[in-house]
């Protein structure tokens, strides 16, 4: 899987790099406007990061050619300005998401499978780790076979510690993934503590193979 | 006091005052030329009777008024002076009824063969009692012409001239800072007032110039933190995956984490403020406050749960308000998660929801809020340092954004009512 990422900041397009690249996708980097038109004529990519404020254009405009290009990859917009205009925009022009800055990686990551999976319409994709196989678009997940029940959040979290396997995930990220911007900081770690504890009493009982372990005072990490 | 009533005020008592005074002296000076006039006459009249007498011997036989207005006496022989002497005294007129005031002038003079001669002529004078009550009417009358004439200049053209000045007084009352509104011009014939206005208008510019660019620096600060505390978060994250590190490490990574992810959060909220003060939440739907609290309600069930609080939401009515959705969602989760989170174990939120007002309250403290503070910026009433303290404030620029009021209560559990404007 190929990924541009379109970034000015060195630090940012660094970090992400050396994170997409952890997980076996093949990175590349533009650094401004033309960099990026360049490399979009050339090359194909399953996925695009494009940062909106570039030197010398805007990734609006970027997005725009790729579009008229008529070109397949799955498009994240990246932008420092929460700005509701500016992802209705994005989205209006045919981005598949839009990610304001900070974001945790975890969140990143989420976003381009989930971006590339859908980008890809091959019908129900199965996400399979171990003997956890877990549908997206029926919401349902099964351990060898057999069917396990979880409600809507419970889902949310397998959901995010299955794509983001082996991978140490903040319990902010965590926290702001399923329950949204609804917990206070104070409160993370005990919250999702006692949520995580249901989950993984579940996935215990039904004899899954994957485990969610706490690494002490940053988050969880499934493997 | 209005402007017209104080100056009115003050002169209708200066005039009380000028007027008697002027009054006064006006009396004395026409009574002096009056006299003055009238002995002038006397002896005016004294030299035609005497060249008369001269004349015609028998009138130097008058010794009656009669229908004369003189006398003429023969005085014995001897030396006399012949000094005229003014005298006023009164005598009783038929006409009149009464005793009216005379002048007379009473003279010596000697005939051709030397007989001395006393000469009496009187004329009637004014009555002075009479001129002071016609002097005293008509002060009376030029007081109150005076007075109404300056109620009418004051009220027909001092109000216009002064409606200027009071177009900028509304101006300066009406205008709000960052809210685009605009000063009423005004256009009057007057200088004084036209440099007011223009040194009121540049004074609001100056300030609103300020106030925007501070909002603006605001603004600009928290976008320009967004992506150095993007890659300080994913820099750590990375280096907590990627090393083997101690436990002990791992911890202080995750505190650090922790901090930038609160500074995270502060930020996200200060732009939130500054979107909201600049009206960048433009779009309007009817908001049924209803449906939005029992989803609401029921997205924050996991937390109230986890912190054994029990929410009940109390319909008596449904309550509809045009607003933007965001900003609505905005409004209710923050009063929500405020009362959760200054809550204690089984304890409770209260929705009430009516036809124009809602009440939130909630267990907590025992003790009340400073009302006075509690909606300021970085306020926190608890000890707890990982609260943004921007939480209230969001929620009061949220409503001051649609006239909707806020009201604290501390009764024996804490209480937020919001009021929403009628329709």
């Amino acid at each position: 899987m190929k990924i541009l990422i379109i970034e000015d900041e060195a630090g940012l397009r660094e970090v992400v790099q050396q994170s997409l690249e952890k997980e076996k996708y093949i990175v590349e980097t533009a650094h401004d406007y033309t960099s990026g038109l360049d490399k979009l004529g050339v090359y194909d990519y399953d996925c695009i990061l494009i940062d909106i404020m570039l030197p010398n254009g805007n990734g609006l405009d970027l997005l725009q050619e790729l579009k008229r290009q008529k070109k397949q990859s799955a498009v994240i917009i990246i932008s420092a300005k929460d700005a509701v205009d500016d992802k209705v925009k994005g989205l209006d022009l045919g981005a598949d998401d839009y990610l304001s800055k900070p974001f945790h990686l975890s969140e990143l990551h989420a976003r381009i499978k989930s971006a590339i999976r859908r980008n890809n319409h091959n019908g129900d994709n199965l996400i399979v780790w171990k003997n956890v196989t877990l549908s997206p678009e029926q919401r349902t997940v099964s351990i060898d076979n057999k069917e396990l029940v979880l409600n809507r959040k419970e889902f949310d979290l397998l959901y995010y510690f299955i794509i983001n396997p082996n991978r140490l995930i903040n319990k902010t990220a965590i926290a702001e993934y399923v329950w949204g911007d609804h917990t206070d900081q104070a409160d993370n770690l005990d919250f999702v503590y006692s949520q995580i504890k249901n989950l993984r009493k579940k996935l215990k009982d039904s004899d899954a193979e994957v485990d969610i372990q706490a690494v002490y005072g940053i988050g969880y990490k499934m493997n | 006091m209005k402007l017209q009533n104080y100056t009115l005020r003050y002169l209708a008592i200066t005039l009380l005052l000028v007027i008697p005074i002027w009054a006064g002296i006006f009396y004395v000076l026409i009574l002096d030329e009056v006299y003055d006039n009238i002995d002038d006459d006397l002896k005016n009249s004294k030299i035609i009777i005497i060249r008369h007498a001269f004349a015609n011997k028998e009138l130097l036989n008058t010794p009656e008024f009669g229908i004369n207005k003189f006398t003429i006496k023969p005085l014995p022989k001897g030396q006399y002076s012949n000094k005229e002497e003014f005298s006023t005294s009164k005598e009783f007129m038929e006409y009149d009824n009464d005793n009216e005031p005379i002048r007379t002038l009473k003279t010596i003079f000697n005939d051709d063969k030397g007989n001395p001669y006393e000469l009496i002529i009187k004329t009637s004078i004014v009555e002075e009692d009479e001129l002071l009550e016609d002097l005293f009417l008509a002060l009376i009358g030029l007081y109150v012409m005076l007075v109404i004439s300056i109620l009418a200049v004051n009220h027909l053209l001092l109000k216009k001239i002064w409606k200027s000045f009071y177009t900028i007084l509304e101006n300066l009352k009406e205008i709000k800072l960052g809210t685009g509104s605009k000063l009423k011009a005004i256009d009057s014939p007057i200088d004084e007032f036209n440099i007011l206005e223009k040194e009121v208008e540049k004074m609001f510019n100056r300030n609103e110039s300020i106030y925007s660019s501070q909002k603006q620096f605001i603004e600009n600060a928290s976008h320009e933190l967004q992506t150095p505390l993007a890659i300080s978060i994913n820099k750590l994250e990375l280096f907590a995956e990627n090393s083997i590190l101690a436990d002990e490490q791992l911890m202080e990574i995750g505190k650090i984490t922790d901090t930038l992810n609160r500074l995270t959060r502060l930020n996200k909220s200060l732009l939130m403020l500054s979107k909201i003060e600049n009206q960048q939440f433009s779009e309007e739907e009817n908001i049924n406050f209803n449906e939005l609290i029992l989803v609401l309600t029921e997205d924050y069930s996991d937390l109230a749960d986890f912190k054994e609080v029990k929410i009940t939401v109390t319909e008596n009515d449904i309550l509809y308000f045009k607003m933007n959705k965001g900003l609505a969602i905005a409004l209710i989760s923050n009063l929500l998660k405020n009362a959760l989170i200054h809550n204690h174990h089984n304890g409770f939120v209260n929705f009430i929801i009516d036809k124009n007002e809602m009440i939130i309250s909630n267990s907590g403290n025992n003790s009340p809020l400073n009302s006075e503070v509690i909606f300021n910026r970085f306020y926190r009433h608890t000890t707890t340092n990982e609260s943004t303290g921007l939480g209230l404030s969001i929620v009061k620029s949220i409503i001051n954004n649609y006239s909707i009021t806020i009201e604290y209560l501390f009764t024996s559990h804490h209480q937020f009512k919001i009021i929403f404007p009628k329709k």
